[in-house]
């Protein structure tokens, strides 16, 4: 201690700044924060998108990939085209959406309603939720010789499916959502007198929307993976016969074709979802 | 003596490098377990394909459209399956080529039967002539059903249009949806339908053979194969023509009352092709079976290059092949001459 | 109204948090609940208000509330439990909503409220556009527009920085000029509680029982940090509490 010189200061003359008097040459910290912030970047996924469409150009184009295992570009280009112009398109595309339409508000709307009982009630959470959690991993494909057993190779099998596959991650996302609501605002509600009912609207159902909606994000891209399994049994149209009788008929393009606009529908669809986030979770 | 013992461990070696030249050559070929492709298993089992110096590995499939992918992709040198407007299509891309025949629809053989459900049957549909309108079921759209179905309404002039083709992906759910009169109308092989008539689940309407000849099986190639081993695939070819004489020999005999004939020889092949179909079942009971389901191959093994120009051409008219696909370009008939 | 507890126990699993504690909140009076970390003030307080049972004792109030009073015992959370997605307005219109009011009648007691702790121009704000001070004003906006007999305050205080706090103290001490509340207000800050209470409740640690009431009897309006005799009180509580503290404080570190 006794021998620590006292530090003297001077006034720099130009930026008039303290500087230590016979100071050590000076080494810059180095930066060690930044990262873990990723962020909306403008035209990033159009270049992405064209870069892989420039490149499955490039490997078609050259013959480094065979026609037989992946069409040109072009050709999925104009047999879209084509469908658009026969009218298929449309037909198959109503069709789907329909079917696409009723399983999932159907089987958003029971998950939704069972999510929340077993959200609410001790009762539902032991007894419905291992039946859910056991009901989740069933391959529904596998389940559809069943189905057609139980409700007919009509639509109702078909929506039935959808509605199936679309319940149990929703009702799994609704009870987490519900459990998440903190539970200081319900006590506060309870406090004021606030009745159950309101406190279900106006608590617990927006509480639990963030979660919803990202539900509604995982269950609709379901929806459409299931779309194809569904139109397998006697669909004369829609978007997943379509594909399924293009691969069948080794018609390569138009299997892409359809896989194109399978997937334009499941971007198109998590637009939505993320517009209704910014919507009405604006308050997060 | 140098010298000697460099020369004596030459020839020491030389079979080593002689016994790999002279051996069999090594054939994949796809097949489904069906009676359908008795004229392999029999050139099989009875040697033909040994004497002709290859050694065929069979690889089993579940479905037609795998082994024509399989072929097209070089992983099956040859393969025997029913022709679909899917194959039609990867065949006119120039991926595979059709090189003999196998099963058929022949008049005055049992084949593919057309059923009705209890409640189109009892709504009227009794006979091909009442089909117009009917709910359909085959496996999918392009099938060798659907085509048939085709051939029946343009037989009794119908509008094939006003028809309801339902796809339901495999021969079980279509047994499943005519038992439970969920479609009109199914076309179904004769060991899947005769159960179905005898227990009253279904009508039978007919046998398609009674409308037309078809050639709905094929013995296709590589085109690597077929390029460059004629002489392999000669040598094949011709094997599998022994067998399917065979074939004809023991199962499609008439006697003077049309009745199919059935001695100690068709006995003996459908034991030795029980093996291949129906592996889980006991010896006599898949034999019997293999005598019952016996389809129609050409004992020659010629494909009928007409018939499968009239398929693309109907294929064609519904836009399930692909305009630029012409038969003469994969049917490859200089084997079977 | 008055409020009283009698010979309230309670215990979580087998550890007893609160023994034999009786308290009588009088009328127009702030009672103020004093303890260290872990000694059952909030689960007290939450007794009180009924959002908990006793395992033992009561709850009991006597006398009748003015006939404005919708909602007589109310609470103000230390985290303001504002709900997040409803503004300002839909907070206070929450508490009020199920008490069939007109319209006008509602519109205008959320008016008044939102006047008397000057958050008027931000009805329309959502809680995370307010600072923590005017979170915690909005949540005493909500309390007061069912004008409550008792107040229940839950370290309504604890969450916000020094000087919020100081400035948040004053505009208590203003309300209750203003109006003459009653309160419950559970604290663990020894300043607070005599700046506040009438009478202080000084808890003792886990089992939670009642040391000692010290009455205060300055106005609030004459209370100052340096005023002698609230030193001389200060002294004495913190005598009572700092050995009770200082275990606390080691308990909690070994639990944790």
């Amino acid at each position: 201690m006794a021998d620590l010189k006292p530090v003297t200061l001077r006034v720099a003359p130009i930026l008039g700044e303290p500087v230590l008097a016979a100071a050590p040459a000076r080494q810059s910290v180095p930066f060690r924060g930044g990262g873990f912030a990723p962020r909306r970047l403008r035209f990033v996924p159009l270049v992405t998108f064209l870069l892989v469409l420039a490149l499955w150009w490039v490997v078609t184009h050259y013959g480094w990939v065979s026609d037989l295992s992946l069409p040109k570009p072009g050709e999925v280009f104009a047999a879209l085209v084509a469908m658009v112009k026969d009218g298929s398109l449309a037909v198959n595309f109503m069709a789907s959406i329909r079917r696409l339409a009723l399983g999932w508000a159907l089987g958003a709307s029971f998950g939704v309603v069972i999510g929340l009982t077993i959200g609410l009630f001790s009762l539902a959470r032991s007894s419905a939720l291992p039946l859910v959690s056991a009901l989740f991993p069933i391959p529904k494909i596998a389940l559809l010789p069943l189905f057609v057993l139980w409700l007919g190779i009509g639509e109702v099998s078909k929506v039935a499916t959808i509605a199936f596959g679309v319940f149990s991650p929703m009702v799994i996302a609704t009870f987490g959502g519900v459990d998440n609501v903190d539970r200081g605002l319900i006590r506060m509600a309870q406090s004021f007198g606030v009745p159950r009912w309101t406190i279900l609207t106006r608590i617990i159902l927006p509480g639990a929307l963030p979660a919803l909606l990202s539900g509604a994000r995982i269950s609709t891209s379901i929806a459409i993976i299931l779309l194809t399994a569904a139109e397998m049994i006697g669909a004369q149209h829609g978007l997943g016969a379509m594909v399924l009788a293009a691969g069948n008929l080794m018609q390569t393009d138009q299997l892409l074709a359809g896989v194109v606009v399978l997937s334009g529908l499941g971007f198109t669809l998590s637009q939505i979802i993320g517009w209704a986030e910014r919507r009405f979770l604006h308050w997060r | 003596m140098r010298f000697n013992f460099i020369a004596g461990l030459a020839l020491a070696m030389l079979p080593a490098f002689v016994t790999p030249a002279s051996a069999a050559d090594k054939v994949n070929v796809g097949v489904l377990r069906f009676v359908s492709s008795g004229g392999l298993f029999l050139a099989q089992e009875r040697g033909y394909f040994k004497d002709a110096g290859l050694d065929v590995n069979f690889k089993y499939f579940q479905a037609a459209q795998p082994i024509a992918v399989a072929i097209a992709s070089g992983d099956l040198d040859f393969g025997a399956t029913a022709i679909t407007a899917g194959t039609y299509n990867l065949a006119g891309k120039g991926v595979l080529k059709i090189i003999a025949s196998q099963g058929a629809e022949r008049k005055g053989y049992d084949g593919t039967t057309v059923l009705a459900s209890n409640t189109a049957f009892q709504r009227g549909v009794t006979g091909f002539d009442k089909l117009a309108g009917t709910s359909v079921a085959v496996t999918q759209v392009g099938s060798s059903q659907h085509y048939m179905f085709g051939q029946i309404a343009e037989a009794e002039h119908l509008d094939l249009a006003k028809n309801n083709i339902k796809p339901l992906q495999g021969i079980a759910s279509m047994v499943a949806a005519i038992k439970t009169s969920q479609v009109d109308v199914t076309l179904l092989p004769p060991q899947f339908a005769q159960p179905l008539v005898k227990s009253g689940d279904a009508h039978y309407l007919g046998l398609f053979s009674q409308i037309a000849d078809y050639q709905y099986g094929a013995l296709f190639g590589s085109v690597k194969m077929v390029a460059n081993n004629k002489d392999l695939v000669k040598r094949f070819v011709t094997a599998y023509q022994h067998g399917c004489s065979d074939y004809a020999k023991a199962f499609l005999q008439k006697d003077a009352s049309g009745k199919p004939v059935v001695n100690d020889d068709t006995k003996a092949a459908a034991a030795l092709i029980a093996k291949y179909v129906f592996t889980s079942l006991p010896p006599d009971v898949a034999t019997d079976k293999i005598i019952h389901s016996a389809v129609f191959v050409d004992a020659s093994g010629k494909i009928n290059l007409a018939d499968i120009e009239r398929q693309i051409q109907w294929y064609k008219s519904l836009k399930l092949v692909n305009p630029d696909v012409d038969a003469k370009a994969f049917v490859d008939q200089e084997f079977t001459k | 109204m008055d409020l009283m507890a009698q010979s309230i126990t309670h215990a979580y699993g087998g550890m007893v948090i609160l023994q034999d504690v009786s308290l009588h909140v009088e009328s127009g009076q702030i009672m103020a609940v004093l303890g260290p970390s872990g000694c059952g003030k909030s689960t007290l307080l939450r007794i009180l208000g009924g959002l908990e049972k006793p395992d033992s004792g009561g709850v009991f109030t006597t006398g009748v509330a003015e006939a404005a009073t919708l909602n007589p015992l109310t609470y103000v959370f230390q985290d303001f439990a504002l709900v997040p997605w409803l503004s300002v307005y839909g907070n206070i219109e929450l508490a009020l909503r199920h008490h069939g009011l007109s319209r006008a009648d509602r519109d205008a007691r959320i008016e008044g409220v939102l006047t008397r702790v000057n958050l008027r121009e931000f009805a329309k704000a959502l809680p995370k556009q307010l600072s923590g001070g005017m979170r915690q004003r909005a949540a005493i906006a909500r309390a007061l527009a069912v004008s409550p007999a008792i107040l229940l305050m839950d370290e309504p205080l604890s969450a916000l920085d020094a000087q919020t706090r100081a400035l948040l103290m004053e505009d208590l001490k203003a309300l209750w000029q203003q109006s003459g509340f009653s309160a419950v207000y559970v604290t663990h800050n020894l300043s607070e509680a005599v700046q506040l209470g009438h009478k202080i409740a000084v808890l003792s640690r886990r089992p939670g029982r009642l040391r000692e009431l010290v009455s205060i009897d300055m106005p609030l309006a004459a209370r100052r940090d340096d005023s002698p005799e609230l030193l001389a009180i200060r002294d004495h509580i913190w005598h009572l509490i700092r050995d009770e503290a200082a275990m606390a404080d080691r308990e909690m570190v070994q639990n944790g």
